[in-house]
Formats: structure tokens, C-alpha cells, sequence
């Protein structure tokens, strides 16, 4: 054989018990019905993140200016496989060209669910490990002094009070939090306080855009799930890559793989990414009242993965193909909780958007 | 429940504790509560103007049981002087459809509204039973719903009716909205929120019935109330053919998830109406005179739903894993860069000359001069006709391009199908196609006047 063969044209009979892409090696893991040795899917998985990553090329950037893109690090496998693939990327430009194309800024969230002390001893691994980006970690808690976040959240506190950061932004938080009822308002709340600061932080170091680690799978659990929320309008801006409807660019350079494909990815990797990786708490079997619906979400992709992965794929290309809104910059007005543009998706003289308000519903009861 | 005084009129005790809004109410409130809403519906959109003539689609089901009282109700009650007449499709499954047909019956009888029954056997000659022996469980519900769909538009043709409801309702549509994501049916997504498809016209014959459901959002739950406590006589089973398996698990979904957040049933329905606003080429919805688009009938999807899913479970994986082959080889197909797109000049070639006398039209009579694309019997696919057949290998099943599926799906335009008259965007309608296949397939016993059938 003269080496691998392009493309079915050879009419070449394949060999089942060898990798389908090299014939040579014997096969490790069966992707998508595929059966592939490590160095391919190795190879197989790099490809499809580095494939979006063409605005970030060398060729596109001035050398001493290069552009700072920020990657939020949640410590989990994908956000870690995505740090370990772009900073190989990285690596392999510089020996390439002398220079790159892009730089990193890594950024931990610390969210308060109790995990802070082995999710910073992970980070300083990390840091240990990549030593070539530059790092910064903040708490959640910072998005309540965000502009705008007290009188939203605490409508009732913020005229008495003047400046809110003091010590007990975090115990701020989790009062808010637990105040609402539903384990769904608190994940949104969660979730929105979170790219908020995201988003934030990405404008004060200056990055010209966000790298989220959303899988396919996890892509696909956000259009369900905010669909069941009433937010579908959002989603297109939200998923697709060069969008920014925040202010700021937002990419998904894994969204062409699956969840259970980068966790294969870990254990393929030498040294092996698994000692830096945060373990998820383990999850309910069955869906209970106090499911969140995010969490049904995920419950629910998580056996679809398993039997039909491109149907999973194919959720996220259809979203993708929905069109984006296009807005008028400034004139319309924004939610003061997810920024999402106001008209036709909020009652009359409204600054929530019908999503939020169902949060905020929870909060009033409670408290 | 704890003793409460009902939160309407403060006076009787509330036996009701509402799923949509929360609200405990009393028997009497509720009932009132459910007509006034779906009245809402009803004239925020103008959907009947005064003395229409309006076919009910009765299955004898809870869904258009209710809508069959309700309607009448309300009709008096604001003299809308509308005129209602029950129309059923008789599929031709023993077992099932006799039980509710004989609701049916009871139903016009009850509401003193005439009745009119169509069978799948004298449309079609075929009956369900009879389709299923002969197709054994493969893509029956497909039959069905095609069937189904013309059934309803010529019976409303056959009583001069221009209007058919039908009782869909929130949880239907809710379930559509997921089952079209988890399809990636874009086509479909613009489509199945719509309150009214179809525009009543006479442009497309019989088949621009216009369709409205009227019940869109309406809880399910909130329907078994309505019919429990207005002592409603229905008779609900599951159809005892396969389940429509994306369409059971959606069900399931939103099953879940009206456990957790019983409004997401409405939120669902409001984002399948916000992205079909943002499906490629489709921009606003049915109802209006120039959307002919909307009365296309095409693999029909909705007319199955409410007593389609659930059943025996078998062949329930069926469907996903025949789409998930599909679109696998798909992914396969573009990554190896095996297909080539080949454009045609967009003039149709496939002969669809349509200026030429049709034999079978309907009622209106006339003769469509549209311009037919370039046609493809592959739902998914479209633009390209393949004058030469490409140098292709064994894994590529379907002309599909890579380049065209990025692309919007395209506009259906409207011709009319050779044999019937009904309205397609094909030469043959779905309806005859299918019809087509089984009969040559039907073994030679001979013909029978009688028909068989259960």
C-alpha cells in the first residue's frame, strides 16, 4: 500500500480489523462506527477543533500584537482536552513560524459549590503543566457588582445601599441562590452570572474573543433546554461561532465533538489529562421534582450519545442554520439580567426578558 | 387538598388546583376559566368570521371532544353564528377507531350536530389493517398520517366546508416543536406552531383547506378536566400500531419536564414559534392569502400525534436508528468529500408540464400554472436534479450535496398531482405514490367490491 487512501474513490476493500483511516495499526475505539487506532483519533479530534480555529492562523495576526483569547477553564474534561489541544496548537506554530497566531488567557471561575479547594489545587497543576499562558482566577460572586446586578437581584436593598463590594458579596450569592425554589432558577441564575463575568473579564483583558469548551453534546442540551425555558430566540446568536451579542466574540471550538469522544480523548493522552480534571458530582438516575431542566437536559442527550450520536450533532446543525437576529446596535433595549435583546421576547415596559422574569418569580416568592 | 375558597368567585370550595396558572378553583370557574381562554384564542386571531361553516375533525378522543363542546358553547354563548359539523376518518383499525367512532356518534348525537364519516376503505381501498399486513409495521404511521391528511381535506371538500379544526393541543405542539429539533426538520419547525395553516382558498381545489387548532394552548391535563367535569363522553386508546418514536420520545421530554416546570410546556410552544421566525426562507405564518407554501401536504407529520405514540413499543428504536444511519453517512460522505454538487438550470426537467388538462380536479376546478422546481422526492434534500448520475460509491445512498444542505430549505411550490388532483409539490402526490406502491404489491386474489377489512 502506498499509504492511507483519501477517499473511497480507490475503491480499496477495508479491513475491519484495522483502523479504517491509517489500515495499518490495530483499532483502540470505535468513533461514531468507525473503529480508529489512538494516534488517528488523536489526530481525529485535534482536527476538529484546530479546524475552527482558521481565523487564529499565523498569517492572520502581526507579530508583538498578537490576539488574546480568553478561555474559561471549569476544570472540566472539556475545557481541560481544549487547553491541552490549543496549547499543543500553540506549540506547533511557534516551531513552525517562530511566532502565533493568538495567545491565551486562562480563566477560573470559582463558583462557590464547595469544591474550591481541589479545583484550585487543580488550577495551579494546570498552570504548572501550561505554563505558557497567563492565568487569573475570580469568584462568582463578582457578578453582583456588575452594573446594574444589585437593583435587578435585590430590588428592594439597592436604594438604601451605596457601594455593594464589601465581604459578603459571597455570602450575597449564595442568599440569592438559595431563595429560589426551583432547582431550575438556580441553575439559570447560575449559568447567567457566570458568562456574565466571563463576558466581563474578557473585556477588561482585552481579548478579542471567548473560547467556550461546549461539546456537542453539551450544545445540544442548551437548545433543548432553553427552548423548555422560552429562550429559543436566543440560541443562534448564542451557539455560533464569530457571533457576538454580548460584545464580544464568541467561538466553540469543540462543537464537532461529542462528550463521550473528548472523554475518551483524556486517557489517550500522554501523560494523561485525567489528574487534572474536576469530577462531577454523580448525577440522579431518574429525573425528580428537584431536577433542574438543564439537568433533564443532560440526562436525557447523555443515552441519546450513546445510541444515536448523529442525531445529537445533527440538533446543533439544525439551531445552526437558524438565522441570527439582527439588531440595531444600542437603540433596542437590552435584559438587565441576560442581556438578550427586549423586543417581541418581554411583556410591555419590561427590562426582563420572559426567561428571567420566571427566575425572578422564584426569588420574590421566596424572599 | 385542604379546604379553599375557589380564587374566582371566593364563594364554593375549589376542587381544582390548575396546572397552567396555579389557581385553585371551583368546578363551575374552571370550566368557565378554560371556555373564555380558548374564545381568547380564538377571536385575538380572527380565525372564524361570523356564519362560517366549520368541520370539526372528531376522533372521538378527549382532544376533539372538547372542541367539539366547547365550540358549540362558545358559539352560543357569543353567537358567532358559526356553523358546525363533525367530520371523522374512519382508519380502518379493528379494535380501535369502531370504539371511538361509536363516541363519536354519541358526541353528534349529545351536541345535535351532523356527522359525516370517511373511510380510509373507500378513499383509498385500503383500510390500516389492511396496509399494515402488507407493510408489516414499516413506516405505517406514514400511510397513515398522508391519508389521514388528505382524508380530512376531502371530506371538508365533499360537506363545502373551507375550515377544519382540529384539536391539537399545547402538549401536541410542545412535542412537535422537540421532535422537529431532534429531526432537524427545519421545514417542519416553521410550520408545526402555527395556529392556522392553509388559506381556505379555492387556488389548490380541495386541498387549501384551511386548518386551525384552536385548543393550541391548552394543557392536556387541563382538557381530561374539562371533559371529566363537563361529564364529557369520550373514548381515548393508543393506536395499536408502532409508535411514532421520535415523536415518543419527545413525549416523554416534555412529560419530564411538566414535572419540573409545568409552564414549560408553554415555553416550548413560544420558542418553536420564535425560531420558525428564524427558519431560512420562511419568515411569518400561515393564515394569510399569499402563503400558499402553508397548504402543502408533504410527508405529513400532522395528523399523527394525540393516540399515535405509546402502543406496543416495538419497532420504537426503529425510526431514530434509521435516521441516525442517514445522517451518519451523511457526515461520512462530507468528511471523505465523496459527493460533487451538480446544478441544473433551474427550469424544471422532470417534465412537470402542468399547463396541460388535468383529469382529476377538485371541486374548484381549476388548473394551477405554477413554475415546479426541480423536484426530489428526498424530504430532506432538494435544489439539484441529476441529469447524469455521478461517479458515486457504495456509500453514498441519496444525492445529497454538502453545499446545497448548508443551504436554506427550499420554497414548495404548488402543482397538482396527476392522478387525483390533490395538491403536491410532485407530479404525484404522496397519497397516490403510496398507494401505488401497495397495490402493486397487493396479491392477486382477484377484486374484491366488498373489501376486506376489519
Amino acid at each position: 500500500m502506498t499509504g492511507p487512501p483519501k477517499t473511497r474513490r480507490d475503491n480499496v476493500a477495508v479491513d475491519d480489523s484495522l483502523c479504517r483511516r491509517c489500515q495499518t495499526n490495530a483499532p483502540t475505539i470505535t468513533v461514531r462506527t468507525e473503529p480508529l487506532c489512538s494516534p488517528c483519533f488523536n489526530k481525529y479530534v485535534s482536527t476538529k477543533i484546530i479546524k475552527r480555529m482558521e481565523s487564529f492562523r499565523v498569517r492572520h495576526a502581526e507579530a508583538g500584537h498578537e490576539r488574546v483569547l480568553l478561555l474559561p477553564l471549569s476544570l472540566r474534561v472539556c475545557s481541560i482536552v481544549l487547553l491541552h489541544i490549543l496549547s499543543q496548537h500553540l506549540r506547533t506554530q511557534g516551531e513552525k513560524s517562530g511566532r502565533t497566531g493568538y495567545r491565551l488567557h486562562v480563566l477560573y471561575v470559582e463558583d462557590g459549590k464547595g469544591e474550591a479547594s481541589v479545583a484550585s489545587e487543580l488550577f495551579e497543576l494546570a498552570k504548572q503543566r501550561y505554563p505558557e499562558h497567563t492565568y487569573s482566577t475570580r469568584p462568582l460572586s463578582d457578578a453582583l457588582a456588575l452594573p446594574g446586578m444589585q437593583e435587578v437581584l435585590r430590588p428592594h436593598q439597592a436604594t438604601t445601599q451605596a457601594s455593594t463590594t464589601t465581604t459578603s458579596s459571597s455570602s450575597d450569592l449564595s442568599t440569592i441562590l438559595a431563595k429560589l425554589t426551583s432547582a431550575t432558577s438556580r441553575t439559570d441564575l447560575h449559568q447567567l452570572l457566570l458568562r456574565k463575568l466571563v463576558v466581563h473579564c474578557a473585556q477588561s483583558h482585552t481579548c478579542e474573543a471567548i473560547l467556550w469548551a461546549d461539546s456537542t453534546t453539551r450544545l445540544a442540551e442548551r437548545t433543548l433546554a432553553e427552548t423548555a425555558k422560552g429562550r429559543a430566540f436566543t440560541l443562534p446568536s448564542l451557539t455560533t461561532d464569530g457571533e457576538a451579542p454580548l460584545g464580544v466574540l464568541l467561538y466553540y471550538p469543540m462543537r464537532d465533538l461529542l462528550r463521550k469522544e473528548i472523554l475518551s480523548y483524556t486517557s489517550l493522552v500522554s501523560p494523561d489529562l485525567e489528574g487534572l480534571i474536576l469530577e462531577e458530582k454523580p448525577r440522579p438516575a431518574v429525573s425528580t421534582r428537584d431536577t433542574s431542566i438543564d439537568e433533564l437536559m443532560k440526562q436525557y442527550f447523555s443515552s441519546v450519545e450513546r445510541e444515536y450520536p448523529s442525531i445529537v450533532a445533527n440538533v446543533v446543525r439544525t439551531t445552526g442554520k437558524l438565522l441570527v437576529e439582527r439588531v440595531g446596535e444600542g437603540v433596542e433595549g437590552r435584559c438587565e439580567l441576560c442581556d438578550v435583546v427586549l423586543r417581541g421576547h418581554a411583556p410591555e415596559r419590561s427590562r426582563l426578558c420572559f426567561g428571567c422574569i420566571r427566575i425572578l418569580q422564584g426569588l420574590e416568592a421566596g424572599g | 387538598m385542604p379546604p379553599h375558597p375557589c380564587e374566582t368567585c371566593h364563594t364554593s370550595r375549589a376542587q381544582i388546583l390548575r396546572p397552567s396558572t396555579g389557581t385553585r378553583l371551583c368546578a363551575p370557574c374552571f370550566t368557565l376559566a378554560f371556555e373564555t381562554e380558548t374564545a381568547a384564542t380564538i377571536t385575538s386571531s380572527q380565525l372564524f368570521h361570523p356564519g362560517e361553516r366549520i368541520a370539526i375533525g372528531a376522533s372521538g378522543g378527549k382532544d376533539s371532544t372538547v372542541l367539539a363542546s366547547v365550540l358549540q358553547t362558545l358559539n352560543a354563548r357569543y353567537a358567532w353564528g358559526l356553523e358546525l359539523v363533525l367530520l371523522s376518518i374512519d382508519e380502518g383499525i379493528a379494535g380501535y377507531r369502531d370504539h371511538s367512532l361509536e363516541a363519536v356518534k354519541r358526541n353528534a348525537e349529545v351536541l345535535g350536530l351532523p356527522l359525516k364519516i370517511l373511510g380510509y376503505e373507500e378513499l383509498y381501498g385500503w383500510s390500516m389493517d389492511e396496509v399494515v399486513a402488507q407493510v408489516v409495521r414499516k413506516g405505517n404511521c406514514t400511510y397513515c398520517g398522508v391519508f389521514r391528511r388528505q382524508a380530512l381535506d376531502r371530506g371538508a371538500a365533499a360537506l363545502g366546508v373551507r375550515h377544519v379544526v382540529t384539536g391539537h393541543n399545547a402538549d401536541d405542539v410542545a412535542e412537535t416543536v422537540v421532535m422537529n429539533l431532534l429531526r432537524g426538520d427545519l421545514a417542519r419547525l416553521g410550520r408545526g406552531t402555527s395556529l392556522v395553516t392553509g388559506t381556505g382558498g379555492l387556488e389548490g381545489g380541495f386541498a387549501s383547506v384551511k386548518r386551525s387548532k384552536p385548543l393550541m394552548w391548552a394543557y392536556e391535563k387541563e382538557i381530561v378536566m374539562y371533559a371529566h367535569h363537563m361529564r364529557l363522553d369520550y373514548f381515548s386508546t393508543e393506536c395499536i400500531y408502532s409508535p411514532e418514536a421520535f415523536r415518543g420520545s419527545a413525549r416523554t421530554l416534555i412529560k419530564n419536564l411538566e414535572r419540573i416546570r409545568p409552564e414549560s410546556i408553554l415555553d416550548v410552544v413560544r420558542s418553536g414559534i420564535d425560531m420558525a421566525r428564524l427558519v431560512p426562507g420562511a419568515g411569518g405564518e400561515g393564515g394569510s392569502r399569499s402563503r400558499r407554501v402553508e397548504a402543502m401536504s408533504r410527508d405529513v407529520e400532522d395528523d399523527t400525534g394525540g393516540g399515535c405514540s405509546g402502543g406496543n413499543g416495538e419497532d420504537a428504536g426503529g425510526e431514530m436508528a434509521r435516521v441516525e444511519e442517514t445522517l451518519r453517512l451523511n457526515e461520512r460522505a462530507d468528511e471523505e468529500g465523496t459527493e460533487t454538487e451538480i446544478r441544473l438550470p433551474a427550469k424544471a426537467t422532470n417534465g412537470q408540464r402542468h399547463d396541460r388538462d388535468v383529469v382529476h380536479t377538485g371541486p374548484a376546478g381549476k388548473v394551477l400554472s405554477p413554475t415546479v422546481n426541480g423536484q426530489n422526492h428526498d424530504r430532506h434534500r432538494h435544489t439539484s436534479n441529476n441529469a447524469t448520475v455521478p461517479h458515486r460509491t457504495k456509500q453514498e445512498k441519496k444525492p445529497n450535496c454538502k453545499a446545497a444542505s448548508d443551504a436554506a430549505p427550499p420554497r414548495q411550490r404548488l402543482g397538482q398531482c396527476e392522478r387525483c388532483g390533490y395538491l403536491s409539490s410532485q407530479a404525484v402526490c404522496k397519497a397516490c405514490m403510496l398507494l401505488e406502491g401497495l397495490n402493486k404489491a397487493r396479491p392477486r386474489t382477484g377484486i374484491e367490491v366488498g373489501g376486506a377489512g376489519g
